[in-house]
């Protein structure tokens, strides 16, 4: 890279950095950036053609076509700059992902007064060519569609998006830069093909006993747990729960099953790390699709055996934060 | 255009036609190739026939495109296209250069330019193109008719580029009309303020020289360069009477003066003899003089046709003239802007030497070779004993009756004149129009040793009912005679008066056949036609004195009534400068206070949300009253209830319906005040 260029990325990322991470903003004066297009220059040159024709031919009428083209111009920059002006932005949390799966961002954009046109939106570094286009009704909302490609497991900050507008006559271009405060969660890329999953095995000691223990209930049951299915939970036991201020009651379903399935970090073979969170991912989901109750084992964290939505997530969470 | 789409067979085309029905691009390529084709229309009638064949041809072809949504043509089948544009245009024009072929490749390019709307460049090309294609139309005619014409042009382009950038769904062209129409009115002030202050100055370069490119009398004249003038209808000058207007047979226009004659063409005297042996011009005025307002057309002439005879320099803002010994005013330069001044005529004038002058040789050349047969005429009529002692006078009664009675007849068209052409006018052909008789007359008169000359100009004015003004056209375009007569000086002569006498007396001019719409009004109702005509004259006239006359003249007047006293060219972009100085502070101003009316409950709220933090409590922005409510209770108890109530009412007022009594009490003042109210405890 050019020491310009080095130079302009460097100012872009320290001007980024400046920006406040906010998941609602609101366009003012201070942050919507507007400079003329190569078009607005194209136009500026046609202006001054058309002057010097004028000139040289002394036509009033060309003085007029001129200067009404003129005046149209500087007005199209207030209306391109008052297209962002006074827009609110908010970003609804996003759904966590795999990594290489594009993530779906929602923005959504509320004018507090006056229809807006041709706004695009888009994540800052990406080409043009990915611009989710929105009108926004007057006093209404509108939502944009963006999506990026993490390629990375982890919980990462949202990259900065932009929003532009050319609207009205493209000769100026009015953008600003927003950091949403949100983070993404990025699960691994679960294994394609995905190997063959590690048999289930049956109930014996080890840890479901110890856990046993633990809780020091004998009926096996221990405190809801989000995620837990309804029909898990022991209600008799929770309304006395709940009588004294305590909690809701599940049924432990790990000590009552007989079948167990152990998604172990030992048991993918020799391979890398990550590509070992991309199998034990393949295979928390082939679990999940198949109704097994799974647990997870990876060096440092362990997840007990459970089924249900909560566990796919509790599990994919833990193979994503995994470090 | 007359001419029908080309059309898809089927009823299933058809439908697709529908316009509500066709895609959004086919739609905005209809609307921008519509916008296109009503922009060239005007130029059509001046172009090469097989330029607007070509373009006619190209817009239909992009059009059946964009209707069948098939691909567009390669570049080499623009290039070729281009290329042959090229080769016809060198081929009419035998140039590439200039206006015309200029005009004719803008248009072919536009129309090829149609064709190759690929990315978003190509289609600000094709608006680029169409803006200055709009200024095209503006050298040939400032009429009303076209500026409204440019103006629905110059719309229907601001729509089509609008339109190109609300790439959402199906805007309708309704929609996108009344955006570009705001967004042209919003400028408009902009415009005139541009337009007025503007320093209007002289061309950059290529000074249009005098008489070239324009039609209208020239400082030369050569058998039938007139009969073009004669034909063109456009107003030449206007006039206004402070009293009595008089008669239009008096109304001569004086224009350049043609003394030299080398036996095809009559130019201005360049005398023989030294400036100070030359006659004065020796005005001797008498009656009463005529004041008069005179808006005079850009002649691109430094003669100002000024009404015989104007005695005193004509008074105009930055106008310097200077009257030349012929009587002719003359400005130090070329008049290339529309004037406007007032003057003083004298109906009754004499000028010229009294007795004989050395410089009066001059007007009796002749040049050898020429017409022998009309100086072999006048020789006979001099030999002739009756006329043995006759005076110049006398003499001119004599060639003056001899075209009334030799009937000569006035025609418009007398086709071309060889070489001798007074000669042929004078036996043979006998008819011409007016520089024909004027030519003859003085030719002849100075085989009879009389000084004589040719003067151009205009005669007889039209009056407008409507407003009081004279219309006088360039068809009034006249060329007429003056002679010597010792002891009187020069006397003017006018043979064509003494063939076609309406000619002069009604000051009707050289009519060229009218239109064809004009011509059946013509027919129905003469006297209709009469006051539309004078009615639409008079809504020019105003289009003219305020839009089209505005040049510096004016603008001066406007700094001097603004109170500067220097009121040159600085001042004026003083002016400029510190007028869109001001727009510009005023729009900026305008989006700062637009920031403040954006959201006031939000503003409003944000300053509730700096009294809670300062309390320490987090208040992020995305927090709902309720939750800081309720954080508000959890940090202090009891005694933030009037705080949390203080929050819960913002979030009831926010949610609440509009109740008939307006709004109540400002629950955000109460707020800070409970969070005042708080300041000591949060220490704690």
């Amino acid at each position: 890279m050019n020491p310009v260029g080095a130079a302009r990325a460097h100012f872009r990322r320290w001007f980024q950095s400046r920006l406040p991470r906010s998941d609602t903003t609101t366009l003012t004066q201070r942050n919507v950036y507007i400079l003329p297009t190569r078009a607005g220059l194209m136009f500026g040159l046609t202006l001054l053609v058309l002057l010097l024709a004028s000139i040289n031919y002394q036509l009033n009428l060309g003085y007029v076509l001129t200067f009404l083209l003129a005046g149209s111009g500087v007005v199209s920059m207030h209306l391109t700059h008052g297209t962002l002006r006074g827009l609110t932005l908010r970003l609804k949390p996003p759904a966590p992902v795999f990594a290489g799966e594009a993530a779906a961002l929602e923005a959504v954009l509320t004018s507090p007064r006056g229809a807006r046109y041709g706004i695009g939106l888009k994540v800052l570094d990406a080409a043009d060519t990915t611009l989710g286009w929105v009108d926004v009704p007057a006093g209404g909302q509108a939502v944009a569609h963006l999506s990026f490609v993490p390629l990375q497991r982890g919980r990462h900050a949202l990259p900065a998006l932009s929003a532009e507008t050319r609207f009205p006559l493209g000769l100026f271009r009015a953008w600003t830069v927003w950091r949403p405060a949100s983070e993404l969660l990025v699960y691994p890329a679960p294994e394609r093909p995905a190997a063959p999953m590690p048999p289930a095995s049956a109930v014996s000691g080890g840890p479901a006993s110890a856990r046993r223990s633990e809780g020091g209930e004998v009926e096996g049951v221990r405190g809801y747990r989000r995620g837990d299915p309804l029909k898990q939970v022991a209600w008799k036991k929770a309304a006395s729960s709940l009588e004294v201020g305590g909690d809701l009651v599940s049924r432990d379903t790990s000590s009552s099953a007989t079948q167990q399935l152990w998604l172990d970090w030992q048991a993918c073979g020799a391979l890398p790390p990550e590509q070992r969170l991309s199998r034990l991912a393949a295979w928390t989901l082939a679990a999940q699709r198949l109704g097994l109750d799974h647990g997870l084992r990876l060096p440092g964290v362990q997840i007990d055996p459970a089924g249900g939505d909560a566990q796919r997530r509790r599990c994919l969470e833990a193979l994503a934060l995994w470090a | 255009m007359g001419l029908s789409l080309p059309l898809p067979e089927g009823p299933a085309a058809w439908s697709r036609l529908r316009w509500r029905n066709l895609p959004r691009e086919a739609r905005d390529t209809l609307f921008l190739l519509g916008v296109i084709a009503w922009t060239v229309l005007p130029h059509l009638g001046r172009l090469p026939l097989w330029c607007a064949a070509l373009t006619g041809a190209v817009l239909l072809w992009r059009a059946r495109l964009a209707v069948t949504q098939r691909a567009l043509p390669g570049r080499w089948v623009l290039l070729a296209v281009l290329l042959l544009a090229a080769g016809l245009t060198a081929w009419s024009f035998r140039t590439l250069l200039g206006k015309e072929p200029g005009v004719t490749m803008a248009v072919v390019l536009m129309a090829l330019k149609t064709l190759e709307l690929r990315a978003r460049r190509d289609a600000f090309v094709v608006f680029f193109l169409g803006f200055f294609l709009v200024l095209t139309h503006f050298l040939y005619s400032q009429s009303l008719a076209v500026a409204a014409a440019m103006l629905v042009s110059v719309w229907g382009l601001l729509t089509a580029l609008v339109l190109a950038h609300m790439p959402v769904g199906q805007p309708s062209l309704r929609q996108a009309g009344a955006l570009s129409a705001r967004t042209a009115a919003l400028g408009a002030p902009i415009m005139v303020l541009l337009f007025v202050l503007f320093p209007r100055i002289g061309p950059l370069w290529g000074v249009p020289q005098e008489g070239i490119g324009k039609t209208g009398l020239s400082s030369s004249m050569r058998m039938g360069s007139m009969a073009e003038v004669a034909l063109d209808d456009s107003v030449a000058l206007r006039l206004r009477f402070d009293g009595a207007p008089p008669p239009p047979e008096a109304m001569y226009f004086r224009g350049p003066v043609l003394s030299r004659f080398d036996g095809l063409e009559w130019r201005p005297l360049s005398p023989s003899f030294p400036n100070a042996l030359q006659p004065k011009a020796n005005l001797r005025v008498a009656g009463v003089p005529l004041r008069y307002e005179m808006t005079l057309e850009p002649l691109r002439l430094r003669v100002l046709p000024l009404l015989e005879a104007t005695g005193d320099a004509p008074l105009a803002e930055g106008l310097r003239v200077a009257q030349r010994e012929d009587l002719q005013w003359v400005a130090e330069q070329p008049v290339l802007e529309r004037l406007r001044f007032t003057a003083t005529a004298y109906p009754r004038f004499q000028h010229g030497p009294v007795q004989a002058v050395l410089g009066l040789q001059d007007h009796l050349e002749l040049p050898p070779g020429y017409n022998p047969r009309t100086l072999a005429w006048a020789a006979a009529l001099r030999r002739d004993p009756l006329y043995a002692q006759a005076d110049a006078r006398t003499l001119a009664g004599v060639v003056l009756q001899h075209i009334r009675r030799g009937q000569y007849t006035y025609t418009l068209s007398p086709g071309a004149y060889g070489r001798d052409a007074v000669d042929e006018f004078w036996f043979d052909r006998r008819e011409g129009f007016c520089e024909h008789f004027a030519a003859a007359f003085v030719v002849v008169m100075r085989a009879l040793d009389v000084p004589a000359r040719i003067v151009t100009g205009f005669q007889g004015a039209e009056p407008v009912p409507v407003d009081g003004y004279y219309i006088v056209r360039q068809s009034s375009a006249h060329a007429w005679a003056e002679y010597w007569v010792k002891g009187t000086g020069w006397v003017r002569a006018d043979p064509t008066a003494a063939v076609a006498p309406e000619r002069i007396s009604s000051g009707r001019n050289l009519q060229a056949p009218t239109g064809l719409v004009a011509g059946a009004i013509g027919t129905v109702d003469p006297a209709l036609l009469a006051r539309l005509r004078n009615g639409w004259e008079a809504v020019n006239n105003r289009w003219n004195q305020w839009v089209l006359n505005y040049a510096r003249g004016q603008q001066r007047d406007l700094l001097k009534t603004l109170g500067f006293s220097t009121a040159d060219w600085e001042d004026l972009a003083l002016l400029l400068i510190g007028s869109l100085s001001a727009l510009a502070l005023a729009g900026a101003a305008w989006a700062a206070w637009d920031r403040w009316r954006a959201e006031p409950r939000q503003r409003q709220f944000d300053r509730a949300r700096r009294a809670l933090q300062r309390l320490g409590l987090a208040a992020e922005a995305h927090d709902t009253p309720r939750t800081l409510a309720s954080r508000v209770r959890a940090r202090f108890g009891a005694d933030g209830e009037a705080l949390a109530a203080a929050l819960e009412a913002v979030e009831a007022q926010r949610y609440a319906r509009a109740g008939p009594g307006g709004p109540g009490p400002d629950p955000i003042r109460a707020l800070v005040a409970a969070a005042r109210a708080l300041q000591p405890l949060a220490g704690r």
